[in-house]
């Protein structure tokens, strides 16, 4: 506790620019996150429309899909896009990007980090919204199909928007867990909050390269650590305020599905 | 074709290896989370509010922290503070308390799900605050919490690949996977066995929970 507490294995915070690596890292995590957020929602929800297909055969190869995606650790899939993307294509989209756009895009290995986020959370997401489309009552379908309403009108109008709307929480549960995930690609060589950090307890000191005040990792970490859970408890205080409102604006309590850990739970 | 046999036939040792050793993992790591999840949880509902705090601040900072931050924590970290920990303990440990903040938030939900009428009851008979936790709500909180303790499992099983190739906390499947695969470069056929070795885990784990759930359920 005493090393823990002790002024003097703090100093290296406000040392040199220590802080504003350990930021720009984390900003790279939050590019990251967002980019493959937008892009999870959007192929989650087009799986989840797949899942709940009309057609037999559609909903059997989108359900094995989902299942095997989901089923696997999203390390193992970073891991693996990393190993087997060749290099002539890492080397070929270095050439592509534009310098304009963010500091994370410039790794070689960006692209298969955020198509292992995407395809491991597309799926999970691609679940919760399954489970909202089907939550919803049966009766509901039928009298958009009495009013004259198509397939797709109908779930444009009539389903999609209540039974996502019931959804929110545990969809921002696993946004929250993809936000943490994105530490991940530090395994597959991006430089980010995680790799900043090393840097800085190695670096910072030694006279030659640092500014010769000790960064203990321990307290190093705990900074990292908790800029994440900063990011992550604001999240999940939106979702309890928008559960909330949608209680209030539908008088009705929206049935609670929470999503832990990549796991969808009906409570 | 064959090249896909071949590979597990020539190197099945090594994967069963990483296989049994992700098995011990997530077993030592779900007996932390659910020991330490019952606590705090116990201390989410009793009614003391700094210990409530305490819960909820546990709850909070271990579920919106990320595991391998932890894992640097955990291993790394305490090691150079002085404190000697053992690979598989930092590993199986950090996941174990990660994972206890869920659990300790599913055994909450499961404890009210037993209503507070209950609860009145019991303290109306007489029981004291513990009793009543100990006989009448844990009985049938334990049931409701048998679907979420079953996906956290496999939760656990799929962020245990992450302790042995980000630290080398130990030789566990993937990290298994990836010293064949920088042997022999046979990418896609190593990372097919990795796959299906993860899915027999997480996939089995589904149906048991399954099973495990119309069995155990109580109906209201």
């Amino acid at each position: 506790m005493s090393y823990l507490f002790d002024p003097a294995n703090w100093e290296w915070l406000f040392a040199g620019n220590n802080l504003r690596f350990l930021l720009q890292g984390f900003l790279i995590n939050l590019q990251i996150a967002a980019l493959a957020m937008g892009l999870s929602l959007v192929a989650g929800l087009g799986l989840a429309l797949l899942r709940v297909s009309r057609w037999t055969w559609v909903k059997a190869v989108t359900g094995a899909w989902i299942d095997v995606w989901r089923n696997l650790p999203l390390i193992f899939i970073m891991l693996y896009l990393s190993l087997s993307i060749p290099e002539s294509w890492r080397v070929a989209y270095q050439d592509l990007i534009p310098a304009w756009l963010p500091d994370a895009f410039d790794s070689p290995f960006f692209p298969a980090a955020v198509a292992g986020l995407t395809l491991y959370n597309s799926a999970v997401i691609a679940e919760i919204m399954r489970a909202g489309i089907q939550s919803l009552e049966k009766g509901q379908g039928e009298a958009a199909a009495a009013l004259g309403l198509s397939y797709w009108k109908s779930m444009r109008l009539v389903i999609l928007p209540q039974g996502l709307r019931r959804m929110v929480p545990a969809t921002v549960s696993q946004l929250i867990t993809l936000n943490k995930d994105t530490t991940l690609v530090s395994i597959i060589a991006i430089q980010e909050a995680l790799r900043h950090s090393r840097i800085i307890t190695s670096t910072s000191g030694s006279p030659f390269l640092g500014v010769g005040v000790d960064a203990p990792l321990l307290h190093v970490f705990l900074v990292t650590g908790l800029l994440f859970v900063a990011v992550n408890f604001a999240l999940s205080l939106l979702s309890r305020r928008l559960e909330v409102r949608e209680r209030e604006r539908s008088g009705v309590a929206v049935q609670r599905v929470s999503g832990i850990e990549d796991q969808l739970e009906t409570v | 074709m064959s090249g896909l046999w071949e590979v597990l036939v020539r190197n099945f040792p090594q994967f069963l290896s990483g296989f049994v050793v992700t098995i011990q993992l997530v077993a030592a790591a779900f007996v932390v989370a659910v020991v330490i999840g019952v606590v705090v949880a116990g201390l989410r509902v009793q009614p003391l509010p700094p210990l409530r705090l305490a819960g909820t601040i546990y709850v909070e900072f271990f579920r919106n922290i990320p595991l391998l931050v932890l894992l640097f924590i955990a291993f790394a970290g305490l090691r150079r503070a002085g404190l000697d920990i053992s690979r598989f303990a930092a590993g199986a440990g950090s996941l174990g308390l990660y994972t206890a903040a869920y659990v300790a938030e599913a055994i909450r939900s499961g404890v009210f799900a037993v209503g507070q009428g209950q609860i009145d009851a019991a303290l109306s008979l007489g029981f004291t605050y513990p009793r009543t936790l100990r006989m009448i709500v844990l009985p049938q909180a334990v049931r409701t919490v048998i679907p979420p303790l079953g996906n956290l499992m496999i939760a656990m099983i799929k962020n245990s690949a992450i302790i042995g190739v980000a630290l080398a906390l130990a030789d566990d499947l993937l990290k298994e996977a990836r010293v064949i695969n920088s042997r022999t470069f046979q990418t896609n056929e190593v990372f097919f066995w990795a796959a299906v070795g993860y899915l027999i885990l997480t996939v089995g784990t589904t149906f048991v929970v399954r099973y495990l759930e119309r069995r155990l359920v109580i109906r209201r």
